[in-house]
């Protein structure tokens, strides 16, 4: 009776099928040994088959049964997966290799305790190169990751990277005239603003439905005046709030909202109706990560040269991180291990920008020239999660809804930070 | 049909039934009936017990732990209720449930009563009914989606307004006007629903009726009132039913208005279906099986509750005629 119990029932449904699976497989499980295998594993990905991710991978697939021998079979998930690896682990049915974003592998299997530490990766040869793989992933994206419950941060290997950035049309002379070089402080991108303002064109689009685009804003700010998000969303007294700089922050974003420097309709529209109004000229910005750029290859006009900026004061540009995981009850983890190692060869790992028009963690892959001044902005020495890794359902229990009031105009600055710290406090105090 | 043998002292002396059958007041018919009863009722008692009885089972006692599906279970006892009833954010999941169900109740069912009013009395009323009855046909994320280029600030509703002469319209997509929608589309789609359905009982009330209460003066009004309503009472009352267990499962509705790539609805709009699906599949985190199940028994108490509460007080002695 009723949806809730429904969707109940699905949790309480697949907790049986896991319960039971758990106790056949207890039974029967001891881990597999590769010997036996030949260096065959299990690949569940991310990417739905016909994605051009998934083309890549499945050349460098094909590539590495034709070199080894070793059978890999694959199961292309699409991004359901994230909900379906916790069961299949507590099932012993889970593959030997998987991949997903970053904070997706951390939350569902790596603050569990549920994935393996990569970190003998990190010595593999990189077949044909004679280098180990720690040559060609920077440290760095590994620095920023939190770290599991055994104190290791190298549960993924990344083989695309991602960031957000504020971006723009280069050429399109409105911008060009009021945005001669990139702003160094707030005050001025705000005088970037009100120059397009004078111009006719709104600064910022933004699809006023969406709290983590819009947030990034703040998290931008925060992170230029050395607040880290992270520790201002675990502080369970919320005093992390009381923090001048917060409201400092909050009250440049008011600045954006108070001086009519986002598009008209802002807070009526759904995604994605402003980016289309984007693309269509009506505003300069807009925030997004960097696939933004091929969501929009088909609608920008002709002579379209995409730019980004980050919002001045920065002091570290935002990465994701999208790659392998392996769980750690898997069976055949070492032949998974190795074809990570075989992935991040050049020759395949190149697939990812000119088939998937996205970036690599290696430095010598050039990305897509649409997303050249990211990649540029990527090689800055530190680089940091997005909202510095806070996450999970303080997002929209504390900050998303409270964001959206005030991005909306509907709260002040200092209104914003009281509401945030109140739902903090009693956040924390039911979490149990 | 089945009272000339349920009801035996009448019929006994005539068919000069035996004393030990008289005794015992059962028929060999009913004898056979009872013998059947078990073998008929079992296989869907089961289908019963392990889809639906087990699951609850399971989830009531999930909701007495923590867990996050994969690793150890901890023993929580009631704590995730009491933690359930301290989070203002289920407190308010409730409250938006319930508001649902009683406002939107309220609504769709003074509209069918009017309809039905309407209906009964119009031409081409099985085609009037059937364009009411088309748009709970339609999937309800098609109206999710087409919500966002219809009532788009330059969509064609505030098109189509600016020529009755409205220039400001409301912000229809606005996150303050994001339960108003959801209630919009679910009156809009459930009227066209349980409208079909009492017509179907109305249809069934003799004319006469209407016939005699229209030689006596009576009203359109007074009809409805005096006549269809008690001649229907009985499919009224199990469409307030169905209604009282629908609107606890809206769900799609919601995620779909309110929900945007990258993030849930505003959490002041979450009924007890979002709030136990946020639980069950958080965004970058564990799940917490545990709070999810507890959410969930909750609301099923509560649609329990007031199912029965409604139908004691939906219950009356049924109209012959």
């Amino acid at each position: 009776m009723g949806r809730t119990t429904v969707s109940a029932s699905r949790v309480v449904g697949a907790a049986t099928a896991v319960a039971l699976a758990l106790a056949v497989s207890a039974c029967s499980s001891g881990a597999g040994d590769d010997a036996k295998s030949g260096g065959s594993f299990t690949y569940w990905s991310m990417w739905r088959s016909d994605e051009p991710q998934a083309k890549a991978l499945k050349a460098a697939i094909d590539d590495f049964t034709a070199a080894t021998g070793a059978k890999v079979t694959i199961t292309w998930a699409g991004r359901d997966i994230a909900k379906k690896i916790g069961p299949a682990i507590a099932a012993n049915q889970a593959p030997d290799l998987w991949d997903e974003s970053d904070d997706k592998v951390y939350g569902t299997t790596a603050s569990a305790g549920q994935a393996l530490d990569l970190s003998p990766v990190l010595q593999l040869q990189v077949p044909e190169e004679n280098v180990p793989v720690s040559q060609v992933i920077p440290a760095k994206y590994f620095d920023m990751l939190p770290k599991d419950p055994s104190g290791s941060n190298h549960y993924v290997i990344p083989y695309e990277v991602v960031t957000n950035a504020m971006f723009y049309h280069a050429a399109d002379p409105a911008v060009a005239s009021a945005m001669p070089s990139p702003p160094t402080d707030w005050a001025g991108l705000l005088k970037v603003c009100d120059a397009l303002k004078a111009a006719g064109k709104a600064c910022i689009a933004s699809e006023g439905e969406d709290p983590w685009t819009n947030a990034l804003y703040f998290d931008y700010l925060l992170n230029g005046a050395g607040v880290n998000v992270a520790q201002l969303s675990a502080d369970k007294s919320g005093a992390a709030w009381d923090n001048p700089a917060v409201l400092t922050a909050a009250q440049q974003v008011e600045q954006l909202v108070k001086g009519g420097h986002l598009i008209p309709g802002y807070d009526a529209t759904k995604f994605p109706a402003q980016e289309t109004n984007w693309t269509a000229g009506k505003a300069a910005f807009y925030m997004d990560g960097n696939y933004v750029t091929a969501e929009v290859a088909k609608q920008v006009p002709a002579g379209w040269k995409t730019a980004s900026i980050l919002p001045p004061t920065a002091k570290a540009p935002d990465a994701g991180l999208i790659g392998f995981a392996i769980p750690k009850r898997a069976k055949n983890a070492a032949a998974a291990q190795k074809f990570i190692a075989f992935f991040l060869q050049k020759k395949h790992l190149s697939g990812i920008s000119t088939t998937a028009l996205n970036i690599t963690p290696r430095t010598d892959i050039p990305a897509p020239a649409e997303l050249a001044d990211v990649q540029k902005t990527l090689e800055a020495p530190t680089v940091r999660l997005s909202f510095d890794g806070a996450g999970g359902s303080w997002l929209p229990k504390v900050l998303n809804e409270n964001y959206l009031d005030f991005w909306h105009g509907k709260t002040t600055a200092a209104q914003f930070v009281a509401k945030c710290k109140a739902d903090q406090v009693t956040y924390w105090q039911t979490q149990g | 049909m089945a009272t000339t043998i349920d009801n035996p002292p009448r019929t006994d002396a005539v068919r000069g039934r035996s004393e030990r059958t008289a005794r015992t007041g059962v028929g060999p018919l009913e004898r056979q009936r009872r013998r059947m009863f078990w073998p008929f009722t079992a296989p869907a008692l089961i289908v019963y017990a392990v889809l639906f009885i087990a699951p609850v089972g399971y989830a009531l006692w999930t909701s007495l732990y923590k867990w996050d599906g994969m690793g150890a279970m901890d023993w929580r006892g009631l704590q995730n209720y009491t933690l359930l009833f301290r989070d203002p954010r289920f407190r308010t999941s409730l409250f938006n449930t319930l508001e649902l169900m009683v406002i939107g109740g309220t609504i769709t069912f003074v509209l069918s009563f009017a309809l039905t009013l309407v209906l009964r009395e119009m031409r081409a009323k099985l085609f009037a009914r059937s364009v009411l009855f088309f748009p709970s046909l339609v999937n309800g994320m098609v109206f999710g989606i087409a919500a966002g280029f219809l009532f788009s600030p330059t969509g064609p509703v505030n098109q189509a307004l600016k020529l009755f002469g409205v220039t400001t319209p409301p912000k229809w997509l606005s996150t303050d006007n994001l339960l108003p929608m959801v209630l919009g589309t679910l009156v809009w789609t459930a009227t066209g629903y349980y409208t079909p359905i009492i017509m179907a009982a109305v249809d069934q009330i003799p004319d006469y009726l209407y016939e005699a209460a229209e030689l006596d003066g009576a009203g359109p009004f007074q009809r409805f009132r005096h006549i269809t309503l008690p001649c229907a009472w009985d499919v009224i009352a199990v469409c307030a039913v169905l209604w009282t267990v629908s609107s606890v499962k809206i769900f799609e509705l919601i995620l779909l208005y309110g929900g945007s790539t990258d993030a849930y609805p505003p959490v002041s709009s979450w009924n007890t279906a979002v709030y136990v699906y946020t639980e069950a599949f958080p965004q970058g985190t564990v799940p917490r099986l545990g709070t999810a199940t507890a959410a969930a028994i909750v609301s099923l108490a509560m649609v329990t509750l007031i199912t029965v509460v409604l139908r004691r007080l939906l219950r009356r002695d049924p109209v012959e005629y």
